[in-house]
């Protein structure tokens, strides 16, 4: 098949990004089991890092790689003929590619719809109620279900159902809207969206599915940890919240991108466990986004650095890419 | 209906107690001979009967076996977690393919059971909380 310039240079920059993307992703797949053991020894909040940015590495790696190498290599070496031939296996990478990269947008703007309507019907059934430490009014359901969850990604907005209110004394209640705020401090549903937006492995295979309900697990304990602040008194209500909200009955599914108070059932037990054994105070939650950010510039800036010191490095990037495209 | 249910669960291989306890033996070591088995069986029973125990594993395809000079070695096929997941997977078939009206009393006791052995659970937990709290003023009076 024969593409011009830029038809050329998308093919390339999907079969590149699936290529790249299936060896990164079957490398941290291969690195999960360690991970996740070296976890288990970290606090509650370390571990949601590491597996956090585990997580994401493929993705980001991928995407740096090709935002620093291989489309400045093609723009600035690969000179403007009429049109080349793609060999097919460089074609089916590139549907590959361009598949896995559908999947996952598909999921994540269902996931992001999904949390826009939800919210949307909240505004306009629910009451607003002021609740002290909140930027936002909370939105109050008049639902039977349990509902506690900070929904959203940008502006997050604390979602609560009267009967859960009701159903709570008022120690439970403030260790249960702390361990939310704890959700929103640390910005879980931001990351619940990279999540979702980072492919997996070969999509269909679910492959991180175990590193993403470990993640799942320690963004709650961190958020336990956070509400309980290393006080035992605090600890024991929110524990006692969570088995309150459990006997409250099942809450409604809902959308990836909420961060609920029981978000899983099966994970109860060891929950309150950990909650009645003396844990210490976490302190300050650390920041997440700044340093992924300043990690991606500084990223960054060792690509433009090693262009400008090794310029064929951009050469060699380009005969891969050719040897590719035949 | 229990009689409907066996015959569909015809097709997972039914053990005996001595081919389970043999089986267990099996899954406890690598590799065994039928000498090897005999001994570590917690019941003296003769050599022969092991031997025709273990033929009928092979048979029913659970063991595999292969000579070494003038004796038999048997490995399992399946792993002890295996085995229990395709029984727990076989029940659960076999509950699911009765007629609507036996499938629908039979998934109501199972959700019955699970909601009983929930709430217990909670009652547990609650219980552990409480026991903590009381221990935590103590502490504080003290």
């Amino acid at each position: 098949m024969s593409l011009n310039y830029t038809w050329r240079l998308l093919c390339l920059c999907c079969a590149t990004f699936f290529l790249l993307h299936l060896v990164l992703a079957l490398v941290t797949r291969l690195s999960v089991g360690t991970a996740m053991r070296m976890a288990a020894r970290l606090k509650p909040s370390s571990a949601a890092r590491l597996l956090f940015f585990l997580r994401i590495s493929p993705m980001a790696l991928t995407l740096f790689a090709l935002l620093a190498f291989c489309i400045p290599s093609y723009l600035w070496l690969e000179p403007e003929a009429a049109g080349e031939r793609v060999g097919f296996a460089c074609f089916l990478m590139a549907s590959l590619g361009v598949a896995i990269w559908l999947i996952s947008l598909t999921r994540t703007v269902y996931a992001v719809r999904g949390t826009v309507r939800y919210l949307a019907q909240c505004q306009r059934y629910g009451r607003k109620l002021q609740v002290p430490g909140e930027p936002s009014p909370a939105l109050l359901l008049s639902q039977k279900a349990p509902i506690l969850a900070v929904a959203g990604v940008v502006r997050p907005r604390l979602v609560v159902s009267t009967t859960l209110l009701r159903g709570l004394t008022a120690e439970q209640r403030d260790a249960a809207l702390r361990h939310e705020r704890a959700h929103r401090t640390s910005r879980d549903n931001i990351k619940r969206f990279l999540i979702l937006l980072s492919p997996d492995v070969l999509t269909f295979l679910r492959a991180f599915t175990a590193l993403e309900r470990s993640w799942a697990k320690f963004t709650e304990w961190a958020a336990d940890d956070q509400a309980a602040e290393g006080d035992s008194h605090r600890a024991l209500s929110l524990a006692s919240a969570l088995v309150r909200v459990a006997r409250m009955g099942a809450q409604p599914k809902l959308s990836y991108l909420f961060s609920s108070l029981v978000p899983d059932d099966d994970e109860l037990t060891e929950r309150v466990d950990r909650l009645l054994r003396p844990q210490p105070n976490p302190g300050k939650p650390a920041e997440v986004l700044l340093p992924f950010l300043t990690s991606a510039g500084a990223l960054m800036a060792c690509a433009v650095t090693v262009v400008l010191i090794w310029p064929d490095s951009l050469s060699l990037v380009h005969q891969a890419l050719e040897r590719l495209v035949q | 209906m229990i009689s409907d249910f066996m015959s569909r669960t015809d097709r997972q291989p039914q053990l005996g107690p001595l081919e389970i306890r043999v089986m267990e033996v099996l899954w406890a070591s690598d590799q065994c001979s039928v000498r090897d088995v005999v001994e570590k069986l917690e019941r003296k029973l003769a050599y022969t009967t092991i031997m025709t125990t273990l033929d009928r594993l092979f048979k029913k395809g659970l063991l595999a076996r292969q000579k070494a000079e003038r004796a038999f070695l048997y490995t399992t096929r399946l792993s002890h977690q295996d085995w229990q997941r395709q029984c727990a997977g076989h029940l659960v078939a076999g509950l699911l393919t009765g007629s609507r009206p036996s499938r629908e009393l039979l998934l109501s006791s199972l959700v019955e059971a699970v909601g009983r052995h929930d709430v217990n659970l909670l009652d547990e937990l609650e219980e552990k909380i409480r026991a903590k709290r009381k221990e935590l003023c103590r502490r504080s009076q003290d």
